[in-house]
């Protein structure tokens, strides 16, 4: 087990920014998602770890040594990649023995350790196939399998489940929790799916255009995002942005008075999350049209707008709504975002 | 439709048959028929007499057996320097972005556009001051430099099919470059590498021209055919004829379900 220490690392193509200066602490057992969307860097950061891509500048620690320099196989990690790359003439027994063979482990270790390996992943039935033989999500899990049989301080997964169907990824990424939690190795983790990341985490770092946005516990990223993009990528369907005018130090949003944090002239940007408004029958609220319905079994998904700004609304399911139809709303005011409509980013709270 | 479909299907296929078989069965009846066979007409579909006749005649033939040697050994060499220089830079213009690439791999093909026959003259010159003019590693370097576009764009094509990501997961579970090569990329390239290796053979085993300009005295068995051609009864020149063809054809033959077999798992 080892920590990674990531110090602003940049990575160009060309002239092109692919990392604009990264840093990132994955704690030693830690479970770190690397969320965002496609092109913002995730893959790119994962190799400079790996060591299969150098960065341009920056350094890059696991276990407290700098590994910028060292090839992959000198920085004790281990790999999942996106298409499996399960070695095509090795049998599934020799696939996940092959890191342990080539760090020249005795023989009865290198089977037991296959052993173990290929019970976490169930497919002790399927060693002695070629991968040819395989499925793809049996392919999947010879490449964990592979992965987990060296034992690696670090773990490195580059969208590993991005191949599967639905179902069988819902599956997958409960099962790699369970055997992730029991083994306790420190993982990166590289995903564009916002479920995945959730539910897997410890801790997601929110990547765009070659930055880490934010980083925290799910929970903190989806209460508490630091810049219209998070709020804006995480959760489905994302937060709702309203551009308001604040006067005389509040912001008035139909018969509501909101405090906007200390200090702000000029319009603020207030973010709501869909779930966080119910429907106001007696009280403060403001006039929400809707303009498509959509009911989706937990809830209703209600589209429409305020004041002529877009906004979506998850309200319950106990009420038949119709298009046109105008509602009062209340949000949940202890779980409002404000931002900095210029910047982009979270206004601090005072 | 289908139907329409198969028809021209099945008869381009009968025509591809007979334009390579036809040829190789009038050899083949010539060798092993008497000399009444050869000139009758119409072709008898099978010869009138079975002998082995003419083969020992062609083998009896002075210096035959020695050509037939110096063939194998310029062949074995021409195949062992194709690999040797065309899978290296195959490997580069698969694996490595580099400038010129492009430019390089015209360059490649531009090398087969000029005729041997252009060639043949400054090239003896030239053999003789470096003085393996007559010599069967002269004649394996010529062949080589034929073969050697071939296969450096088959090898190419080969490495480009085999994915990069394979190679890292070798390096990152503990391979080095050289080491991810020998365990992962040549294992899966070997099938390819092989096809490569014969078909450099019988570039070489067939190879006339060249062979016949850069020797006089060490001949291969080509080139002594030739030379063989005015003066040996035309059934020993069938014979000759059949027993140069037999090798190339039965070595493909004989591989070819280890190279599909092969080719399929190395291509998923
Ligand atoms: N080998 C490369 N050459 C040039 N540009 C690249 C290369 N690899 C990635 N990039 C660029 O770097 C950026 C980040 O890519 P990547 O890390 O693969 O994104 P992600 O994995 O988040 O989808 C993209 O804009 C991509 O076009
Ligand atoms: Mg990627």
């Amino acid at each position: 087990m080892a920590d990674i220490r990531i110090e602003s690392v940049t990575k160009y193509y060309g002239s092109q920014a692919a990392l604009r200066g990264v840093s990132l602490d994955v704690h030693n057992g830690e479970f770190v998602a690397l969320l965002g969307p496609s092109g913002c860097g995730k893959t790119t950061l994962l190799r400079a770890v790996a060591g299969l891509d150098r960065q341009t500048n920056g350094r890059i620690e696991i276990g407290g040594r700098d590994v910028s320099d060292l090839p992959p196989r000198s920085r004790g990690l281990a790999m999942v990649f996106q298409n499996y790359a399960v070695f095509p003439h090795l049998r599934v027994r020799d696939n996940i023995a092959f890191g342990l063979l080539m760090t020249g482990t005795a023989k009865d270790r290198i089977e037991r350790q296959v052993a173990r390996a290929a019970a976490l992943m169930h497919i002790e039935a399927l060693l002695d196939r070629y991968p040819v033989q395989l499925s793809g999500g049996q392919r999947q899990r010879v490449a964990v399998a592979r992965a987990l049989a060296v034992e690696p301080a670090v773990l490195l997964m580059d969208e590993p489940l991005s191949n599967l169907d639905a179902l069988l990824r819902l599956e997958m990424r409960t099962e790699l929790k369970a055997v992730l939690a029991s083994a306790r190795t420190t993982t990166l983790y590289v995903t564009h799916d916002q479920t995945e990341a959730m539910g897997l985490a410890d801790r997601i770092a929110i990547m765009h255009e070659g930055r880490i946005e934010q980083i925290g516990s799910p929970l903190e990223i989806y209460r508490q995002p630091k810049s219209i993009f998070v709020g804006g990528f995480i959760g489905n369907p994302p937060m709702n942005f309203l551009r308001l005018p604040v006067s005389g130090s509040v912001v008035r949003l139909g018969t509501l008075i909101l405090n906007p944090p200390a200090g702000i002239n000029g319009p603020v940007m207030l973010g709501i999350r869909p779930e966080d408004l119910e429907v106001a029958e007696t009280g403060a609220g403001f006039a929400f049209r809707v303009h498509v319905p959509e009911p989706l079994g937990p809830h209703i998904l209600l589209t429409g707008d305020v004041e002529g700004q877009s906004m979506r609304v998850a309200v319950a399911p106990d009420r038949v709504m119709q298009p046109g139809d105008v509602v009062m709303l209340r949000p949940n005011t202890a779980r409002l975002s404000w931002m900095n409509p210029d910047t982009g980013l979270a206004l601090e709270n005072s | 439709m289908i139907g329409s479909r198969r028809v021209l299907l099945i008869s381009g296929v009968l025509m591809i048959c007979a334009w390579t078989l036809v040829p190789i069965y009038l050899v083949a009846l010539g060798g092993v028929g008497g000399a009444s066979t050869i000139y009758a007409w119409p072709k008898p579909f099978w010869p009138a007499s079975l002998s082995i006749g003419n083969f020992t005649a062609f083998l009896q033939i002075e210096g035959i057996w020695a050509a037939m040697l110096r063939s194998v050994e310029v062949a074995v060499l021409c195949m062992i320097l194709s690999l040797l220089l065309g899978a290296p830079a195959g490997y580069a213009l698969a694996r490595f972005a580099f400038r010129g690439a492009n430019l390089y791999r015209l360059m490649i093909l531009m090398t087969r556009a000029f005729p041997v026959g252009i060639l043949a003259l400054p090239l003896a010159v030239s053999f003789v001051r470096l003085g393996i003019y007559d010599t069967v590693f002269g004649v394996a370097l010529m062949h080589t430099a034929l073969a050697l576009p071939f296969a450096v764009l088959v090898t190419a094509s080969l490495f480009v099919g085999i994915p990069r990501e394979l190679e890292e997961a070798a390096w990152v579970f503990g391979c080095s470059g050289p080491g991810a090569f020998r365990r992962v990329v040549m294992p899966l390239a070997i099938p390819g590498i092989a096809a490569t290796a014969i078909f450099a053979f019988v570039i070489s085993w067939n190879e006339v021209f060249a062979a016949s300009v850069l020797t006089v005295r060490n001949k291969t068995l080509t080139a002594d055919l030739l030379t063989l051609l005015s003066e040996a009864p035309l059934q020993s020149q069938l014979a000759g004829g059949l027993l140069l063809i037999l090798p190339s054809v039965l070595f493909i033959f004989f591989v070819r379900r280890y190279l599909f077999a092969l080719w399929g798992v190395a291509s998923r």
